[in-house]
């Protein structure tokens, strides 16, 4: 992030937390559920170019409904979602993927009876013409999945399985990725492999919101973290903020 | 008995019902894959197929041949119809309510046939055909042409399926529907597509039975059973299993007859198809658990 992008937000006197640049995705207020009822009862949160987000809260909190809110998988029925200036609630998910946001699901993230290579080219599904920059792209990210091409997906390890995800989310250059708990189940050594790339990604450009269970490794590296609690955020600060919190450390993070 | 005779007489006639099951089995199976019901409507689509193969041999005095394209059309073309009137606009409801639906549609285009064809029996072609003997084996031109014709279009599906953009949306969304969506597939261009390769397959399957034997308004509704036991045989989803399925089907119908009464050949799909569920649920390629 440049000097004179932070200058330009602070001329224009726009509200950023931290040393943010640009923001990418700007949620204010977002209510919505699954059925009648509300589970997000006002969420605010805010991810800048080139950033890593990180959301932490207890099991059954929202986390997951947050993120599909963002995608359009739910009804919102409070509040604004924008991304990159476009406010894109209500929005259907095949336009959402167009306007630069692609989202890894927590569970049933792959196609399973179809190879890693077919996956990738699923996630490029709305582009015309020539993939293979992209492909190659993502193999360099992951060259496990390289030498794996035509394995299919579903016979692969959890890890793999979860590089899989990632990769097929990539395939269309998003400018914003949502990652949904990638590190669930996964030895500490696919763990920060994971973290490892998603770091790469971000000092490549992208910006990324991150729920994550693991949450003290996570946040050791985030650029900026929310706890969510019942449907609303009750925390937000920097990784290290948030750690260093006596109060968010004791209710979320185990003590 | 002869080995030739159990050749000539059981097996090979068991290929060609087999073959013309398969035809509609794949339809069926490729239904439940992605459309994630049971087609009730499949036989008599493929009896619409045969009866509309007739009316061209009829009004244009062509070879059923050359009928046989435009049947498949024809076919394609309702298929889209029915599910953009029918089964679209039930697509919120619950899967059961579809289901019922389709047997709705079934007595329709049945009542359908009757209506323009009657209720008689027809045939494509007048006079008996008596079978070629290749090295011992007796089999008719027109058997032979089912069986290439049935291997040639699930062939051509098959690598439609495998290598296309548009097939692997159909596999993606058979696969994973949450995740094709979010990949930015559009569920109603695979839908419309799905339906037009049914139709195509459900009026081969059709005409096979109709130029392999004659054509009845029940002709269809028979072949239901026995090819929904060919596409759980094979496992839900699977279009190859779908053709062992039919193949295996056909075969046992046919020579089934050796051991018990011809009355019951038509309960051999019923018996088939309630040991595969019973002792391996998923079918013999692991397709979908229902
Ligand atoms: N598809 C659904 N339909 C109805 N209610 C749902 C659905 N998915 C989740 N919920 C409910 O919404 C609430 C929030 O769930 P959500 O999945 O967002 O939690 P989460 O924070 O992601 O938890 P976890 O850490 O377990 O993934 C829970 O009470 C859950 O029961
Ligand atoms: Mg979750």
């Amino acid at each position: 992030m440049s000097q004179s992008v932070i200058e330009q937000s602070v001329a224009e006197n726009i509200e950023l937390p931290g040393y943010s640049g640009k923001p990418i995705l700007t949620m204010t207020g977002v209510r919505g559920g699954y059925g009648d009822a509300d589970i997000l009862q006002g969420v605010d949160m805010q991810v800048s170019e080139q950033e890593i987000v990180v959301i932490v809260g207890p099991n059954g909190a929202g986390k997951s409904t947050a993120m599909k809110a963002i995608f359009g998988l739910l009804k919102v029925r409070g509040g604004s979602i924008v991304v990159n200036g476009t406010n894109i609630a209500g929005w259907k998910p095949n336009r959402i993927v167009q306007h630069g946001v692609c989202y890894v699901p927590q569970v049933d993230n792959i196609f399973r009876e179809m190879t890693i290579h077919e996956n990738l080219e699923m996630g490029a599904f709305l582009r015309k013409g020539d993939i293979s920059d992209s492909l190659e792209r993502v193999y360099t990210l992951f060259p496990d999945l390289k030498e794996r091409r035509s394995t299919l997906a579903g016979n692969l390890s959890g890890g793999q399985r979860q590089m899989v995800a990632m990769g097929r989310a990539l395939m269309l250059n998003p400018s914003l990725l949502l990652l949904d708990e990638p590190t669930a189940g996964l030895s500490p050594k696919y763990m920060e492999q994971i973290f490892e790339i998603t770091r790469n990604l971000r000092d490549a450009g992208l910006s990324i919101l991150l729920v994550e269970q693991h949450a003290k490794q996570a946040l050791a590296f985030a650029d900026k973290g929310y706890v969510l609690a019942a449907g609303s955020n009750r925390h937000e600060g920097t990784g290290q903020e948030l750690l260093a919190d006596r109060e968010v450390a004791e209710m979320f993070l185990g003590g | 008995m002869p080995f030739m005779e159990f050749v000539n007489f059981y097996l090979m006639p068991g290929i060609v019902l087999g073959s013309i099951y398969a035809l509609g089995a794949v339809g069926i199976t490729l239904v439940f894959g992605i459309l994630r019901f049971a087609h009730l409507a499949h036989g008599d689509l493929a009896t619409l197929g045969a009866f509309a193969a007739l009316g061209v041999v009829t009004i244009f005095g062509v070879s059923p041949w050359v009928a046989l394209p435009v049947a498949m059309i024809f076919c394609a073309f309702m298929a889209i119809g029915i599910d953009k009137v029918f089964y679209d606009y039930l697509s919120e409801r619950p899967k059961i309510i579809v289901v019922m639906s389709s047997l709705g549609i079934a007595l329709m285009l049945r009542a359908l046939v009757q209506v323009i064809w009657g209720v008689d029996t027809e045939t494509y072609t007048r006079g008996i055909v008596r079978p070629e003997n290749y090295w011992g084996i007796r089999i008719r031109d027109r058997e032979i042409y089912t069986i290439i014709a049935m291997f040639a279009i699930v062939g051509v599906l098959w690598v439609f399926l495998q290598k296309t953009k548009w097939g692997k949306a159909m596999r993606a969304m058979s696969d994973n529907p949450d995740l094709a969506l979010l990949s930015g597939v559009d569920n109603r261009k695979v839908t419309m597509l799905t339906w037009a390769i049914v139709g195509i397959l459900c009026a081969a399957s059709g005409f096979f039975l109709g130029i392999n034997t004659e054509l009845k308004p029940l002709m269809g509704w028979t072949m239901l059973l026995p090819m929904f036991a060919a596409t759980i045989l094979g496992g839900v989803g699977r279009v190859e299993g779908a053709v062992v399925g039919g193949l295996i089907v056909g075969i046992v119908e046919e020579t089934s007859v050796l051991l018990i009464p011809g009355e019951y050949k038509a309960a051999m799909a019923f018996a088939i198809l309630l040991l595969i569920l019973l002792v391996r649920p998923t079918g013999l390629l692991k397709g979908k658990v229902l």
